[in-house]
């Protein structure tokens, strides 16, 4: 592995209008070793792989591939010389077969199934795995479709093979499959780069693993030397920032909240099966008392999402309940989760918090409009008066309550959804996701002053989030979640970030090994 | 520039239906008709006289009604390709009360009031069929309305054709295949009061329910909910809209519109239920609905057009032999001109 590197990038940026979205990457990748490319959503990883494979032009810096400089124009380019993808969402034709759309785009004239299909067959079989090519796309499993997507890819025989977060559409059973198929393809003398945010994974397969945090490379070393804590803390770590020192504030001033009056929030064994019947949430039991914040740490992609649906009244659970001020809301919908006093801000703020293309004052009032109607009209003025206060209150900057919401920024927006919800009469508890995505830092503050308002008004708050520093400045206590299951709880103590660090990484699992 | 644009918003959409109509006339011109004979002979039909007015406008209020449901659905976001068998199952529920004796003599217009609202109810029920289907299976509406359609029509034609249904007596071979006229009582007044012209009280009722249309498009806090679940059902239902039954509801009333179109029709000119009763005047709705882009006056104006243009059209087919497929050819290139013109103004002032 001395010999020059196949791909080499150096000091490599690129800027999206003002949004640096790389900046100074260099890494090597070498034949037969497996490249794992770690970060958290928008670190520039997808961005990366779209310069190496001719999506886009990098701003800066230079790129060598196989000896000489590489600029490719375009992924046909890229492939014909050697460097193949398989992106997160499948380009395969669901009714047809497998051979029928491996065919597509690469054979002309006469179409010679037979032969097409045994070769096929007998790529999958020289790395280990097996796929019919008479089976119909839309028959087959996830896994086996990616498989599929993979034969595709080897059939160019590409020097390079780039796989985009591969296992985040994998049930837990295939990744393992997939990771053998990585290192096999390595092994067979190319070289692999397989981005994922699952750390736990890439111990199995990855000869090298590199980093990225907001664009920048944070760590790039040999696996055998790699410690996952550090890892962890690279990926995710922030340095010390205004927000927390603000957040680290005392609030003795304000007095303790009361002695439990029963919990705010409960979830009693909430299992999840999406529609393969994978398991997306298995058995979280989590108790929340009034004025507690319980911070919900973990990778994205390991169950938080679907709790949140769940907890939003969106999304029913296989089995298990869950309780808000100890009514049994489980089966009882959106409107019975306000009206039992859960604000929920969901993570997905365009497609689950707001309607973008209504006003200010019609999104901060959307689930209590009834207030506002008399005879079954809605009285305009004074749901823009009440927005106007509610803006005022929370901080809300607009040009007024009636443009639209789609013109906020994305740190108003939030906060408007904030006001929405925690203005709810009565409030027993907030069910937080990933609230500070993509807000800039004073933001994220006031956000956080506003969560912690709430608890301290005995509001019992569940914080599900990423960011583990936020996490241990804001929580009381720190609970994770890895792949689907609660696997420890810890106090929100500086102290504990290796603890946590380690359990969001799935090296350690109660009752089962990771 | 305002005045300018307005100026330009107007002028665009009238030359380009000018144009449209003088390719129309070369068209006629082009199949060997005679071209002056063809314009008075629409001229005759559309506006030539009172009776002709009349027959215009009566169409018109069955074109609106249809277009004012297409637009309340769409507000959510669900095409209703189905009018034309919303209009099918308003006129056999019309036809059935409108022929049931004991209706037929009740007093204080509910001889009339009980058929229109019958042909209401059915349609809004074929239209929920749609709506239920919709949330129950998730089948595109644009799908189901228009097979109900289908199935509306062929309805129609089998109740027309069974004796044990609403086929008149069969006392010779020659008996049509034909409901009874339904009594005077069942009749929408006329609004004039001359019996020249054709003209009936659906006109008011149209105008009414347009007026109601616009109040709960732009003032209720129901059309504001409908609104949210067409742009953003998921944010919708997260706010505690019943997302299910708003669905359900919006397609049903876009039906009540269609239905109450089809008694329409059959209590104020038709009387009797025939097969091909609805005549196209669903599809003609759902185009008038579509170029309105949301608005109820646009509704008005473009149900209006198409009305006269279709009396002006049968008249010229009549009177002047111009083969029916032109009179449809020529309404094609008017719709293609207005939707057409429709995206250059948008593009003209976007330019601006």
């Amino acid at each position: 592995m001395s010999a020059d590197p196949l791909l080499s990038l150096k000091n490599l940026g690129k800027r999206f209008g003002s949004l640096q979205a790389l900046e100074g990457v260099s890494l090597d990748v070498r034949l037969g070793s497996v490249q794992c490319l770690l970060g958290e959503n928008g670190a520039g990883k997808s961005t990366l792989c779209n310069l190496i494979f001719g999506v886009y032009e990098p701003s800066q810096g230079d790129m060598t591939f196989d000896g000489a400089a590489w600029a490719p124009e375009s992924p046909a380019v890229a492939l014909e010389k050697g460097i193949a993808m398989v992106h997160q969402h499948f380009s395969l034709v669901p009714r047809m077969t497998v051979v029928e759309n491996l065919m597509l785009g690469q054979v002309k004239g006469v179409l010679k199934r037979h032969e097409f299909g045994a070769r096929i067959r007998d790529i999958a079989e020289s790395f280990g795995f097996t796929l019919d090519p008479d089976s119909v796309v839309n028959e087959l499993s996830v896994g086996e479709r990616q498989r599929a997507e993979i034969v595709k890819c080897l059939m160019r025989d590409p020097k390079l093979l780039v796989l985009d977060e591969p296992t985040a559409v994998l049930p837990p059973g295939e990744i393992g499959a997939l990771l053998d198929i990585c290192r096999r393809v390595a092994d067979s003398g190319r070289a692999v780069i397989l981005v994922t945010h699952k750390l736990a994974e890439i111990a199995k397969v990855a000869d090298r693993v590199a980093v990225l945090r907001t664009g920048r490379l944070v760590a790039d070393e040999s696996m055998a030397e790699a410690d996952m804590g550090a890892l962890v803390h690279a990926m995710v770590g922030r340095e010390l920032r205004p927000l927390d020192v603000a957040l680290a504030e005392s609030d003795e001033d304000v007095a303790a909240p009361e002695a439990p009056r029963g919990f705010a929030l409960v979830c009693d064994g909430l299992t999840v099966h999406d529609r393969h019947g994978a398991v997306r949430l298995d058995n979280f039991t989590l108790e929340i008392r009034p004025g507690e914040i319980v911070g919900l740490a973990g990778v994205e992609g390991n169950g938080q999402s679907e709790l949140g649906m769940v907890l939003a009244g969106l999304l029913r659970p296989t089995e298990g309940h869950f309780y808000i001020g100890g009514s049994d809301l489980t089966h009882a919908g959106a409107a019975a989760v306000t009206a039992a006093g859960g604000g929920i801000v969901p993570e997905d703020r365009h497609a689950v918090a707001c309607v973008t293309a209504m006003s200010v004052a019609e999104n901060m009032f959307l689930n209590k409009l009834d207030r506002f109607t008399r005879f079954g009209l809605l009285q305009r003025s004074a749901l823009s008066a009440a927005a106007e206060k509610q803006m005022k209150a929370f901080d809300v900057r607009a040009a007024g309550p009636e443009v639209a919401f789609s013109g906020l920024s994305g740190g108003n927006q939030q906060k408007a959804v904030l006001a929405r919800e925690l203005t709810l009469d009565p409030l027993v508890a907030l069910v937080a996701a990933q609230p500070t995505r993509g807000l800039d830092v004073s933001a994220v503050e006031a956000v956080y002053r506003q969560i912690r308002a709430a608890a301290r008004r005995g509001v019992g708050v569940l914080l599900i989030s990423s960011e583990l520093d936020e996490l241990l400045a804001v929580a009381d206590r720190v609970a994770v979640l890895y792949r689907g299951r609660l696997v420890g709880e810890r106090p929100a103590e500086m102290s504990e970030r290796g603890a946590i660090g380690a359990l969001m990484s799935g090296q350690i699992v109660s009752g089962q090994v990771a | 520039m305002t005045d300018r644009r307005r100026l330009l918003g107007m002028a665009v959409p009238f030359i380009a239906v000018v144009g449209s109509m003088i390719a129309g006339l070369l068209l006629i011109a082009l199949s060997g008709k005679d071209v002056p004979d063809a314009i008075e002979a629409f001229m005759d039909g559309a506006v030539g006289s009172a009776f002709a007015i009349g027959a215009s406008i009566n169409r018109a209020v069955a074109l609106s009604l249809v277009g004012l449901g297409f637009i309340l659905a769409f507000r959510a976001n669900l095409t209703n390709v189905g009018g034309e068998g919303q209009i099918a199952v308003g006129g056999i529920a019309a036809t059935a009360l409108g022929l049931w004796p004991p209706i037929a003599s009740l007093p204080l217009g509910l001889a009339v009031i009980i058929p229109l609202l019958g042909g209401t109810v059915a349609g809004a029920f074929w239209g929920g069929i749609a709506g239920f289907m919709k949330v129950r299976f998730g089948t595109n509406e644009v799908i189901s309305t228009l097979l109900l359609g289908f199935v509306a029509l062929l309805a129609v034609y089998w109740c027309v054709q069974s004796t044990a249904l609403l086929r008149q007596p069969q006392t010779s071979s020659a008996t049509l295949p034909e409901s009874l006229p339904i009594g005077d009582a069942a009749k929408l007044p006329s609004l004039t009061g001359n019996s020249e012209s054709p003209l009936h009280i659906g006109l008011v009722i149209c105008l009414l329910l347009a007026v109601a249309t616009a109040i709960v498009l732009q003032r209720s806090t129901f059309g504001l909910r409908l609104r949210a679940i067409g742009l953003n059902e998921l944010a919708a239902r997260r706010a505690g809209m019943p997302g299910g039954i708003l669905l359900v509801v919006a397609l049903a009333m876009a039906g009540a519109f269609g239905g109450l179109a089809g008694a329409i029709m059959l209590q104020g000119e038709q009387y009797y239920l025939k097969t091909g009763f609805s005549s196209g005047y669903g599809f003609d709705g759902l185009v008038v609905g579509l170029l309105s882009r949301g608005s109820t006056v646009g509704v008005l104006a473009g149900a209006l057009f198409f009305g006269f243009l279709r009396s002006g059209g049968i008249s010229m087919e009549i009177m002047a032999q111009v083969p029916a497929a032109l009179t449809l050819v020529i309404q094609g290139l008017i719709v293609i001109a207005v939707a057409g013109s429709v995206i250059v103004v948008e593009k003209l002032q976007g330019a601006r």
